[in-house]
């Protein structure tokens, strides 16, 4: 009995974990290829859920939706790269560059939040799946469907930005920028188009993730306070600019998320996400994949 | 030449002067009574502070379309609305702001019972009334002049809600003899969960099996699920104020097939949101205890409501804000001047039995004790039924008669 119940809070948070890993590596790859702390990051995690939502509204399966809002979200990452973020990234001052890009972005994160809000109203909206409220049964285990299907769904995205990274031209020049954006351009590698194209994937994928969440999580316009923070620290925890890193602690995060329960009370549940975050900060400063750090 | 002309010049001017003299001047138009509506309009409550908007709306423009405030001319009342936001800090400052910036006559808010205990400070402060709709007790223990309660405290609530659950209970040959806590810890839910905790529960002889107080956000709801599944309590008291939290507890109770009946405190588990994204059956008899809820008689009130915003039915938040704005109105006539102390000296001693304002709460009375509480304030319960709340309890004013969990 007493396994069966932590194989039920390994699952759970495992499941849970499996969407903040994909949330996680779209601020990771931005921040490894151009040095950005997005902090709009869960912003346009929230427009992904309502993208998602519309096209419920229009009959698309949500599961099949989330994936339908990466071509549109990786065009508005790089639309925003172009307008707003390529003006304050790329040379100059790097410490007036990071301050202008962590104004920019808080301001982008406060101007979208309030705009949706003003636009679609802050009533609460949701997508009415059978799967939300139904489990696979393995054992004496449920597995959530919805989560399930996220998880499973995070899997393959996170496996195919791999595959892109290690596998192809785009990738590698990508990563070329990332590591040294100076010798990458000697190669003839445009380190701006690289940069739109991280920023636009890294939009594109916490845009998945937001309409996978939006299965069986209610979409609002300031959703994403319930989950930047969590983001944020999948990403250091990982070791910043990781991508394998920020994948393993977005699952660290729901796995110790979940734990925490056998030994605290649930007012208590995040205290434990921060204690191993000190943790791993202390024992291993540069994060889990720190060797790799900032890099991708 | 120039001596004529500076005649005509002066006979014109006298003539101006004869004729202005003659004319009568018009009476000072009356000047607006400003009220401030403090509530969360973004962040994850500005829901409900959305609905106590479009109640404060409703007040205002039957007031207004009605002549005014007769006891000062005719003069009108303008919202002046700031926004709570998501956090105390923001509240206590937005209230800061829009009672400093003009002169308030009177102010509404703000909704959290958490918020309500910061931006009530602010108001005593510059001496301004507020009248609030939120429970925690501790709102009215400060011996504050300027706040009114108009709802039960959440510990009245809590030995109601108690008692009528246990009646109906025993009515149904299912006696509550095991119960479960499971809520955030937003003050008006603590002040609900305490007595039950400490000795409500005990006094009845019911065990408490299950208590799980989270603060919001929930990252996941499966580990209260799985504690209810393996207690199997006989009644779950219910206080997640947060919309997608509560969304995760109900998916989770139906995914673990808890079948426990549903007792919530508050009014954001009867708002629309939770039908479309729940779908009415999985509501069917949830009940929660609410501070008011249109009762029988205000057909007509709620119809206006519906027609006016689209909302689908009419709930405590517009309906108490809608009392409210009438009864800072039925103050100011009753104090014949717009000054906040006036206003709260009126409040203090009003005593009204009818009119929009006393028939938004029940009993339809409103007076309010030393402390600012309203003298016999009582909760009414509120039940889903078909897609739709209905008010149940008392009899008297219910709507619909109530039904006990399958």
């Amino acid at each position: 009995m007493v396994v069966a119940e932590l194989a039920q809070y390994v699952a759970t948070g495992l499941l849970v974990g499996g969407v903040y890993a994909l949330m996680s590596i779209g601020l990771a790859l931005i921040f490894g290829v151009m040095r950005v702390v997005n902090f709009a990051q869960g912003d346009f995690m929230m427009l992904g859920m309502y993208l998602t939502y519309f096209y419920a509204l229009a009959g698309v399966d949500p599961l099949l939706g989330a994936l339908l809002t990466i071509p549109p979200f990786f065009v508005l990452g790089w639309i925003v790269h172009r307008g707003l973020l390529a003006r304050v990234t790329g040379g100059g001052d790097p410490q007036r560059q990071m301050d202008a890009q962590l104004i920019l972005t808080l301001g982008l994160s406060l101007v979208i939040t309030n705009a949706t809000t003003m636009i679609l109203t802050p009533t609460p909206r949701g997508i009415r799946t059978a799967y939300a409220t139904q489990a696979f049964t393995v054992g004496p285990i449920l597995l959530n469907e919805a989560r399930s299907y996220a998880f499973a769904m995070a899997l393959v995205l996170a496996a195919a930005l791999w595959l892109f990274l290690t596998r192809t031209d785009a990738g590698r020049a990508l990563r070329a920028a990332a590591d040294d954006p100076e010798a990458a351009s000697y190669q003839g590698i445009d380190v701006r188009a690289m940069h739109g194209l991280a920023f636009g994937a890294g939009i594109a994928l916490v845009a998945a993730a937001g309409g996978l969440l939006a299965t069986y999580y209610p979409i609002e316009p300031s959703v994403a306070v319930n989950f930047i923070v969590l983001m944020f620290v999948a990403v250091v925890l990982g070791g910043l600019g990781s991508i394998p890193g920020a994948f393993v602690g977005g699952l660290v995060i729901g796995l110790v998320q979940s734990l925490t329960l056998l030994a605290l009370p649930f007012q208590l549940q995040n205290t434990g996400v921060f204690i191993v975050f000190l943790l791993v900060l202390y024992l291993r400063p540069q994060g889990l994949f720190g060797r790799r750090a900032r890099t991708v | 030449m120039s001596l004529r002309i500076g005649r005509l010049a002066v006979t014109v001017l006298l003539i101006l002067v004869a004729a202005a003299a003659l004319v009568v001047p018009p009476a000072p138009a009356a000047e607006d009574v400003k009220i401030a509506l403090v509530a969360p309009l973004s962040g994850r409550w500005a829901r409900q502070g959305q609905l106590k908007k479009m109640g404060a709306d409703m007040a205002i423009e039957e007031i207004n379309s009605q002549g005014g405030i007769k006891a000062l001319g005719g003069a009108k009342i303008v919202l002046r609305e700031a926004d709570a936001g998501d956090s105390v800090e923001k509240a206590v400052s937005a209230a800061q702001r829009v009672l400093t910036r003009e002169k308030i006559s009177a102010g509404i808010g703000s909704w959290l019972s958490s918020f309500t205990l910061g931006v009530t400070e602010v108001a005593e402060r510059l001496q301004v009334p507020w009248l609030t709709l939120s429970y925690a007790d501790s709102i009215t223990e400060r011996g504050f002049k300027y706040t009114f309660q108009t709802s039960p405290v959440s510990s009245v609530q809590a030995e109601q809600a108690l008692e009528l659950v246990t009646e109906l209970a025993k009515k149904n040959n299912r006696p509550i003899k095991k119960a479960a806590i499971v809520g955030d810890n937003t003050a008006a839910t603590v002040f609900f969960f305490k007595p039950l905790r400490e000795k409500l529960l005990a006094a009845k002889g019911i065990e408490l099996v299950v208590d799980e107080v989270w603060t919001p956000p929930l990252a996941d709801a499966t580990a209260i699920a799985q504690k209810l599944r393996a207690t199997q309590p006989d009644i779950v008291f219910y206080g997640a104020t947060n919309f997608p939290d509560s969304i995760q507890v109900l998916q989770k109770v139906k995914e673990f097939s808890v079948k426990a009946p549903i007792q919530g405190v508050g009014a954001w588990l009867v708002t629309p949101e939770y039908v479309k994204t729940l779908g009415k059956e999985m509501l069917d008899s949830i009940q929660t205890v609410v501070a008011t809820h249109p009762m029988k008689g205000q057909e007509e009130i709620v119809k206006r409501f519906t027609q006016r915003t689209g909302e689908p039915f009419m709930t405590q938040d517009p309906l108490c804000t809608y009392g409210h704005v009438w009864l800072i109105k039925e103050a100011i006539e009753q104090a014949k001047s717009a000054d906040p102390k006036a206003i709260r000296d009126a409040l203090a001693k009003i005593d009204v039995t009818s009119g929009p304002a006393a028939t938004s709460f029940y009993p339809n009375r409103i007076k309010f004790d030393e402390r600012g509480r309203r003298v016999g304030a009582t909760p009414l319960i509120v039940q889903w039924q078909g897609g739709e709340p209905f008010t149940v309890v008392p009899t008297a004013v219910a709507t619909r008669p109530v039904a006990w969990h399958k």
